[in-house]
């Protein structure tokens, strides 16, 4: 008798499953259709959703004024740079992201020499010679504006002799007074250690650099905000962070300052394209390229998010940077090659947590 | 006495020989039997389905990267290896003596602040649970940056004029680790001792002591009733510390104290990821947690702790002396200061900073630009319903997983698996278990089949209702493995059915802990961060995402705003639903595991 009931009761644990799943295929077509997401059906109707994997404060406003514009329906996934790229990354066997909007042409060199990311798209634009620097030869990803890795920050009240080069942050005077980010938690941050080593010579000398600069007492905080934070409340008196980061900083707190030293790096923001993306979704994320390319997009980038990523250098001709940023007239910019540098991000990163994190 | 059949009694079946089945599919008795029929493998089908396969899939990547295109290794070892080298090593290795020395701490400060509130006549003990939970419901990156805030070089404490680096030391090491993660463990203790101190009647004193036991005897006949409660206290404290990532990320991190969680997430959060990594380091994280599930095992094998039953007395309060009650007033007192004033200060004083705290200035600036700013009370609005929805969830598996936990009589492998499954689920870091998610249901097969979950809110509360389950039903199963079956045996004798034999005998017994565990999932959830990382909806984001947001940015002040006003939040609710408990519930039902004056 028991075993009767026993086996009943194991045999209604398939079926059961068998419901489940079919319930939850009720579910989640009843979800995808609500929220107008990126399912198959929903990719049959007319226009299809563009899903938008995106780290820029500006997003938001560019998601909507473009769907104003386009009637394009878009959903937008808002997170920092580490999450999408996990996401992306976790999800590679069956993507669900349309395009993907971050800093760092490193990281879409990694993706794109995985094969995730469409070759071969150049939008109509007049590029300055910011843009151009930045263009990928394989055209597998497109710069939509510049920052600049690192800008170093102090407050001028207590600083009134800052360094002048990247050599004078190893003397003695800056012992324990220099601050910036962790790689491994801040994604514009290796572009700036690849710059480091590219500037230097190589990866050895780099590393030689960053040790030494431990040595004189270098902190490590997570990303921007905190660097920043700890240069504020006296922790630090050197905060080595994101350009856009710094001068966002500057404008609500007027006894900080800005200072770039030669060489910076460039850290150009871009926009890639899914390349296992239906080919109607890929249409239309290259008409939000183009979109955000125009004079419209440009101006809503700029807008979007004023003491922060709206504080970048643009790649287009005609179009002015926000008048809180320095000039680049008298700056020594580089620019590293992200197919170089991108495939060694996880060995330096690694080494850099190991030496100089701990 | 013997157990009636679950499902059906002799009555029962009396009525279905003379019922004709289309009544008996109608009557409220069919249902209960339909369910009582279906329940259980729809339980094991959701915990196979949302715990084992998330879990599975997580783990099986270590060793197989290819089964989910992570890699070109059908079978490997590599990553496993790895995992026991250099810096990962020594991650896992610190992580394993701070949660041990973790959870100690927080049993040796949570067992006598339940004892105190829940027996004595300790002055301001009214005050003591809703305290607790906003210890629960504090997010443990908030103590840490409150901590560090306080203590780091030119930190308040030396602008205050207190040149204290010995203090610095000392928590900015593996103490303050230890420490946080300490008073981290206490509400836990706290709720599994005071959950199975309410089901202690006082007939168990008072006949140790006509017996002529003296305290400490007395103490001693106690102590072992309470072994159930005390082992979960220990396996929760171990496995919550163990996986916990805020103070990983932040204090630990910040003292160059690496533990695992913090290695996980680094090795997840490089470019490319390495997933593998990850998971070996999950393995042995997991295989961590069998240390407080064998001792737990071992204490408990082969005895009964069956001794709530509708007997039970009311508590009589020990009166403490005036001395003594100044004494268990101030140390409970500085335990709260300790737990909840540090971190209060350091996240109030910078939400009132509006230029990244360079100046001591006060302003509301931050609070206005979160009143006015588009996007920044939404998410905490979506994280009071998502929180509530999964409590309610939750609640129901976990007292369901609790009572089957509970059955040592007639435990079976099926249970045994259950426990290791729910422990195991406890330690796998939350970030490793919500990736599982990922690969077990982003695979192109759902999708030909029309289920596509991913990046769909539905999947997120599934994710949080299975994530939150495990510790729910560890703190309720100190509770329920005191009922006593002759509380429902003898409601079915009187005719009950068995539902309303459960509602009538058992909820009054249990309905303090269940609300309890409610509380706990609803403060878990409310601000979770790993799981909403990768799992949440697009254009949905939860409170905490919006938080991490802003504070990783350039707003740290209006971040930290929104965390003080999403605590508040989250404490109102916690303070609405225990005042809604003791006006709506019966008397009788506060009245069993209360305690009168004595």
């Amino acid at each position: 008798m028991k075993r009767t009931s026993r086996r009943h009761k194991l045999l209604l644990i398939p079926g059961i499953i068998s419901a489940g799943a079919i319930a939850l295929a009720g579910c989640s077509s009843a979800s995808s259709g609500a929220s107008g997401s990126s399912s198959p059906s929903a990719k049959s109707s007319a226009k299809t959703t563009l899903v938008i994997y995106s780290a820029q404060g500006y997003d938001h406003a560019a998601a909507a004024a473009f769907q104003k514009a386009t009637g394009i329906p878009v959903k937008l996934d808002d997170n920092s740079t580490g999450p999408l790229l996990t996401q992306i990354e976790a999800s590679r066997n069956n993507p669900s992201w349309g395009l993907l909007w971050v800093d760092g042409a490193t990281a879409f060199a990694g993706l794109d020499q995985q094969g995730l990311l469409l070759k071969g798209f150049e939008p109509k634009a007049s590029w300055n010679s910011l843009g151009t620097q930045s263009l990928p030869s394989d055209k597998s990803y497109t710069p939509t504006g510049v920052t600049l890795m690192a800008a170093l920050v102090y407050n001028k009240s207590k600083v009134k002799n800052p360094p002048a080069s990247w050599q004078d942050l190893l003397q003695s005077q800056w012992k324990g007074a220099v601050g910036m980010n962790d790689p491994s938690q801040s994604g514009p941050t290796y572009p700036f250690i690849a710059g480091m080593m590219n500037y230097l010579g190589g990866v050895s000398a780099g590393e030689s650099y960053y040790s030494k600069l431990k040595a004189n007492g270098l902190i490590i905080h997570p990303t921007n905000g905190p660097t920043l934070q700890a240069l504020t409340s006296g922790q630090i008196k050197l905060a080595l962070v994101q350009s856009s980061a710094g001068i966002g900083a500057v404008l609500g707190d007027k006894s900080l300052t800005v200072k770039y030293l030669d060489p910076v790096t460039l850290l150009p923001s871009a926009i890639g394209i899914d390349a296992k993306a239906p080919p109607a979704e890929q249409a239309e994320a290259k008409k939000f390229i183009e979109w955000v390319l125009s004079p419209a997009g440009q101006h809503v980038m700029q807008t979007g998010d004023p003491t922060g990523d709206s504080l970048y250098y643009p790649v287009l001709q005609g179009t002015s940077p926000l008048p809180a940023l320095p000039s680049l007239a008298s700056v020594k910019t580089q620019t590293i090659n992200p197919y170089t540098w991108g495939p060694r991000e996880a060995t330096i990163n690694t080494w850099f947590d190991s030496n100089i994190v701990r | 006495m013997t157990r009636p059949p679950v499902g059906g009694g002799p009555g029962r079946a009396a009525a279905g020989r003379a019922t004709p089945r289309w009544r008996r599919l109608a009557y409220p008795r069919g249902l209960t039997a339909l369910f009582g029929r279906l329940g259980m493998p729809l339980f094991w089908a959701a915990l196979i389905f949302f715990i084992l396969v998330p879990c599975v899939s997580s783990l099986a990547l270590a060793l197989s990267p290819r089964l989910f295109d992570q890699g070109s290794q059908w079978f490997t070892l590599t990553y496993l290896r790895q995992a026991f080298t250099g810096a990962t090593a020594v991650a896992i290795g610190n992580s394993l003596w701070v949660s041990s020395a973790a959870a100690v701490l927080g049993l040796a400060i949570g067992f006598p602040i339940a004892w105190l509130a829940g027996r004595t006549t300790l002055p301001g003990r009214r005050f003591v649970p809703g305290a607790m939970w906003l210890v629960l419901l504090l997010p443990s990156w908030l103590p840490a940056l409150g901590w560090e805030r306080l203590v780091q070089p030119d930190g308040v404490m030396y602008r205050a004029g207190l040149d204290w680096p010995w203090v610095t030391h000392a928590i900015m090491g593996p103490f303050g680790v230890v420490f946080l993660l300490g008073l981290r463990s206490v509400p836990f203790t706290y709720l599994a001792i005071t959950a199975a101190l309410a089901g202690l009647g006082q007939e168990f004193e008072d006949a140790a002591r006509v017996h002529g036991a003296s305290r400490s005897a007395t103490l001693r006949l106690i102590w072992p009733m309470l072994a159930p409660a005390i082992w979960s206290a220990l396996a929760i404290g171990f496995a919550e510390s163990i996986s916990d990532f805020g103070v990983a990320a932040t204090l630990a991190y910040n003292s160059n104290f690496t533990l695992a969680t913090y290695q996980l997430f680094a090795a997840i959060g490089n470019f490319p990821p390495s997933f593998p990594l990850a998971s070996a380091m999950g393995i042995l994280l997991v295989a961590a947690v069998a240390i407080p599930l064998a001792l737990q095992a071992r204490a408990l094998r082969g005895r009964s702790y069956q001794f709530l039953s509708g007997r039970n007395r009311q508590v009589i309060r020990r009166q403490l002396s005036r001395g003594a009650a100044i004494t268990a007033a101030a140390g409970v007192s500085l335990f709260y200061v300790i737990a909840l004033g540090v971190p209060g200060f350091g996240a109030v004083s910078a939400s009132l900073l509006g230029d990244y705290g360079g100046s001591f200035t006060l302003t509301l600036v931050n609070y206005r630009a979160l009143l006015h700013q588009a996007g920044q009370i939404g998410p905490l609005e979506r994280s009071l319903i998502y929180a509530t929805i999964v409590s309610f969830v939750t609640v129901i598996g976990g007292f369901v997983a609790a009572w089957l936990l509970s059955q040592r009589r007639a435990r079976t492998r099926s249970t045994r698996a259950l426990d290791f499954l729910l422990l195991a689920a406890i330690a796998l870091p939350s970030v490793v278990f919500a990736a599982g998610y990922i690969f077990a249901y982003n695979l192109p097969f759902w999708s030909r089949i029309g289920v596509n979950l991913y990046q769909t809110t539905l999947l997120l509360l599934i994710a949080y209702a299975a994530a939150s389950l495990p510790t729910n039903a560890r703190v309720l199963v100190g509770a329920v493995s005191q009922l006593q079956s002759s509380l429902k045996d003898a409601a079915r004798t009187h005719g009950a059915s068995a539902l309303t034999a459960w509602a009538r005998a058992v909820l009054p017994v249990v309905s303090r802990p269940i609300v309890m565990a409610w509380l706990l999932t609803f403060c878990a959830v409310f601000l979770e961060l790993p799981i909403s990382q990768l799992l949440y909806a697009p254009g949905s984001p939860p409170a905490s995402i919006a938080i991490e947001d802003n504070l990783s940015n350039y707003h740290f002040g209006v971040g930290m705003a929104q965390a003080v006003l999403a605590v508040g939040i989250a404490l109102a609710a916690v303070l609405l639903v225990l005042g809604a408990y003791r006006l709506l519930a019966p008397a009788g039902w506060r009245r069993i595991g209360g305690a009168t004056r004595g």
